[in-house]
């Protein structure tokens, strides 16, 4: 019995093809019936594994999709937010501009940081350490301590109070080694013939850098970019304190505002609108998942590109 | 070695799986279970109560559900049912159990007990819904009426607060609104309880904006009030922040926000400050439990035992 | 003239560019400052050990005691690790060893999705579905009379290390599946030659070589787990007592700040401050093990 299964799990199985055979010894029979039973069980131990991690996948998303998307009624995308309609659409607009935001802040700060570690900075230069630990520890700190650090600096210190701009900050610091990271590796895969060749022709290392350099890591800063819009997108706890909750769309960048992931927390707390909650999960799951395969699909390009 | 490493692997894979098979065949028997729930709920009120509390295992522990330190529903609820005491040095102590689970939310509260039979909780009479059943205290009924004649204990004010007496041009023409007929007729139509002899309303159409901010428990109210307000003066513009009571006070207080919305009484220390209230409305706090418990009325005493943690099970009560 | 502008241009964009660089020095140094400013006087206002050690939470009378918290975290933490690992290490031996090219196909976004989901829709999902299943599960007389487990909870350090174990499986995944990627495929050949199976090969060859890959994979893991907080709150219960067993309610820290941030005033909201400054000194540490874990395998 167990034989039969070995076989029909290497036609599957691209490694087993490779020749996993044991060698028969007549002498250690019964060694080599152990070491077959124990073989067969990691085999489906590791299927296992990998069946549990899509069925959990599958299933949180279908469990959302099925309860949610009956509940997605016209009235919850209505411009303005009552009591009535609790509308998600002021949230939807002001996820677009938190996002617009904290890119704006974000994304040259993140690039022009990656431009220096990769083209500027001297091999064994201290400072380039340093800038890796600290991004690293950033990327590290959990979106609470964010909050915290955004409420007490942004909020209090600079009296920017719960606001639109403060909320931005606060995400901009967050996602900046996304970006520098993603945009590093983008840089790292250009080839060193392109700036060659441009220096041969006579262009500055900044033209260089502006116009052959960046242009041809364009895809692999842009899916870092994309990612970084994912985190903004899902973000709570780091806008709860700082750009706080006020369902309307914002006449400053010194309003308060709320995302479309603190509407959603702020709705499966007030409890009073169920359906609505679930409907605001749809969108806010379809968005998020969106602008992830976007970021994969953009990466997927530039692998092919190369 | 190698065989002791498969082991503990393979263990903790086990381990792991039953974990995860548990909760997926579960979701299929929770909602079996939840009509089985309804159905034997549905044949209960036919044969009567018995039926119910043979159905019922009170043998089971209370699972207490309270709401997080500074919520304008806590401070209530505990100083009305007595579990918080002054102690020896006359400070007051809040004696809720610290194994009452804590849910930041009026439907963190909902959503437990109506998922969980041994659970008890309290929410705010206006947001009562029926996933949840609502016990009488002490022989009466948790409604509008009974708030009202003052047989109902378990009621708090609703209270708008300023820095002294309100001066915004704005913030008189609200107030004004929200204690006038039309506005006591809104916080009525939501459950709560306005009061009848208000005076009719009149805006002087004031123009400018004001920050209102507190009680997440006043905040549903306050945002249908503004919306109605805005109506009438289309001149003003009202900014709705959601926290909590004491925020709602100390930023009255420091101008943060130009009303505040308490769901509790004042304290001595924010009136000594300069702290105004108003009382906008009452509201019932309802003590609820799951709809499957027998249960039909508790003392407050009862309730008192069950919060600070002496009262177990549901079996312990008389 | 036009190479002297063009120079100058240089040098100020050089600066520019370094200039950025620094702003991540320049942020961490600030979120230090800002938060062990505003934390450690508080800290040493209440006493640090009646703090760190205290195992009361009573704000109301001026009692904070942060011990349940921080063994409400490492519980937590300590349970995904033990949900999060296998699955997610087993999953990841599979993706690079053992599953063809298209099924890998299918993987490979399923955990980039995995990722990508908010953790207040995780939240969301573990209270309506996680915590009445569980729920449920307790109460059947298997598990009351057999197991003899009474009085579980629905919204339990179990539950909650459920969700965690699942929310960080991407984690463990993609950064194992990279160590175990960039194994020489020579050290399993030669494995394969020695007359060993594909399977003992990889889990006697492979995985050992995977090893420090695999510790960086756990190590990030907890760190996500720790520091995770919208999905914690909806699931854990947050009760104030010191962690009481596997199927009763624990707060965390991170539960205890988003808990009652928004409702705290004077030394309360600094003892929530605080907390935030003792799971950022945890998160420091994570970190630092981690550079330690990452130079070992430059050295090695």
């Amino acid at each position: 019995m167990p034989e039969s299964t070995i076989t029909t799990g290497a036609h599957t199985d691209e490694y087993s093809a490779s020749g996993a055979r044991l060698v028969p010894s007549a002498k250690n029979r019964e060694n080599r019936m152990s070491a077959r039973v124990w073989a067969l069980v990691m085999r489906w131990l590791v299927r296992l594994a990998a069946l549990i991690t899509v069925a959990v996948l599958v299933f949180l998303i279908g469990y959302i999709l099925v309860m949610g998307i009956p509940n997605l009624k016209p009235s919850l995308f209505e411009w303005e937010y009552n009591s009535e309609n609790v509308s998600l659409m002021p949230a939807l607009i002001n996820t677009i501009l938190m996002t617009g935001f904290s890119l704006l802040i974000a994304t040259p700060l993140g690039i022009f940081a990656a431009v220096w570690l990769v083209e500027y900075a001297k091999r064994g230069n201290k400072l380039v350490k340093v800038v890796r630990l600290t991004t690293e520890t950033l990327q590290g700190i959990p979106s609470i301590v964010y909050g915290l650090f955004g409420m007490l600096f942004f909020v209090t210190q600079l009296k920017w109070g719960y606001s639109l701009i403060a909320g931005a900050f606060t995400l901009s610091i967050m996602v900046l080694p996304v970006i520098m990271r993603t945009t590093e590796e983008a840089l790292l895969a250009v080839p060193d013939s392109y700036r060659e060749g441009s220096f041969g022709l006579g262009a500055g290392k900044l033209r260089t850098v502006f116009s052959i350099v960046l242009p041809s890591a364009m895809p692999g800063i842009l899916s870092g970019v994309i990612l970084a819009v994912g985190r903004i997108v899902g973000e709570t706890a780091a806008l709860i304190y700082t750009a706080s909750t006020v369902a309307a769309i914002p006449t400053s960048v010194f309003s308060s505002t709320r995302t479309l992931a603190v509407h959603m927390y702020m709705l499966s707390n007030e409890g009073l609108h169920v359906g609505e909650t679930y409907g605001t999960a749809v969108v806010l799951l379809v968005l998020v998942l969106a602008i992830n395969s976007l970021s994969g699909f953009v990466a997927s390009k530039l692998a092919k590109g190369n | 070695m190698k065989r002791k490493i498969a082991l503990v692997c393979a263990a903790a894979m086990a381990l792991s799986l039953a974990a995860c098979g548990n909760t997926a065949s579960t979701t299929s028997e929770s909602t079996a279970s939840e009509s089985t729930a309804s159905e034997s709920s549905a044949t209960a009120e036919a044969a009567g109560e018995e039926a119910a509390a043979s159905d019922f295992d009170n043998t089971q522990s209370i699972t207490v559900i309270t709401r997080e330190e500074g919520s304008g529903t806590r401070g209530a609820f505990i100083e009305l049912t007595g579990v918080e005491e002054k102690n020896d040095a006359g400070e007051k102590v809040d004696n809720t159990s610290a194994g009452a689970a804590t849910q930041n939310s009026t439907n963190g509260v909902m959503t437990t007990v109506a998922n969980d039979e041994t659970a008890i909780g309290y929410i705010s009479l206006g947001s009562l819904n029926d996933t949840v059943k609502a016990v009488t205290v002490g022989g009466v009924a948790a409604s509008a009426e009974t708030v009202k004649d003052g047989t109902y204990t378990l009621a708090r004010p609703f209270n708008i607060v300023t820095n002294g007496d309100a001066t915004d041009p704005v913030a008189v023409d609200f107030i004004n609104y929200c204690m006038s007929t039309d506005g006591q007729a809104l916080a009525t139509e939501d459950g709560y309880i306005g009061s009848d002899d208000a005076a009719a309303f009149e805006s002087t159409q004031p123009s400018g904006s004001i920050t209102v901010g507190g009680s997440s428990s006043v905040s549903p109210l306050m945002e249908k009030l503004i919306e109605a307000y805005e109506g009438v003066n289309p001149n003003a513009s009202i900014e709705l922040l959601t926290t909590d009571s004491t925020i709602g006070v100390s930023g009255a207080l420091d101008g943060t926000y130009t009303i505040g919305m308490a769901s509790r009484e004042l304290k001595d220390s924010e009136v000594e400050a300069g702290a105004k209230a108003t009382v906008l409305a009452m509201d019932g706090i309802a003590v609820v439990v799951n709809p499957a418990n027998p249960i039909e009325d508790l003392t407050i005493d009862q309730i008192k035992s069950i919060y600070t943690g002496e009262t177990t099970t549901w079996d312990a009560i008389q | 003239m036009s190479t002297r502008a063009s120079n100058t241009k240089e040098v100020v964009m050089k600066w520019v560019f370094t200039a950025c660089a620094c702003i991540s020095i320049l942020a961490v140094a600030l979120i230090c400052i800002f938060l062990f400013a505003n934390g450690l006087p508080t800290l040493f206002k209440i006493g640090p050990l009646k703090f760190l050690l205290g195992t009361t939470w009573k704000p109301g009378n001026d009692i904070y005691g942060i011990l349940p918290m921080i063994l409400g975290s490492i519980y937590v933490t300590a349970g995904a690790i033990v949900v999060g690992v296998p699955i997610g290490l087993l999953t990841a031996i599979y993706m690079s060893r053992f599953a063809s090219k298209r099924i890998n196909k299918v993987l490979l976004p399923a955990v980039q999705l995995l990722a990508g989901i908010p953790s207040v829709v995780y939240g969301f999902f573990g209270m309506v579905v996680l915590v009445p299943s569980i729920q449920a599960v307790l109460k059947t007389d298997f598990v009351r009379k057999t197991l003899h487990i009474t009085n579980g909870k629905g919204m339990s350090l179990f539950t909650a290390s459920l969700l965690l174990g699942i929310m960080i499986l991407p984690t463990i995944i993609t950064v194992s599946k990279t160590s175990l990627d960039a194994v020489p495929q020579s050290y399993y050949e030669g494995s394969l030659a020695l007359g060993a199976t594909h399977e003992r090969s990889v889990f006697f060859t492979v995985l050992p070589a995977a090893k420090s890959g695999v510790l960086s994979a756990v190590i990030l893991g907890i760190g996500r787990a720790i520091g995770e907080t919208m999905a914690v709150v909806m699931v854990a219960g947050n009760q104030t007592w010191m962690p009481q067993g596997l199927f009763q309610g624990l707060r965390t820290m991170t539960s205890n700040i988003v808990i009652e941030m928004g409702y705290a005033a004077d030394l309360h909201r600094e003892a929530l401050i605080a907390t935030g400054v003792v799971l950022f000194v945890f998160i420091l540490l994570i970190n630092v093990s981690f550079s330690l874990v990452k130079e070992r395998e430059k050295n090695a």
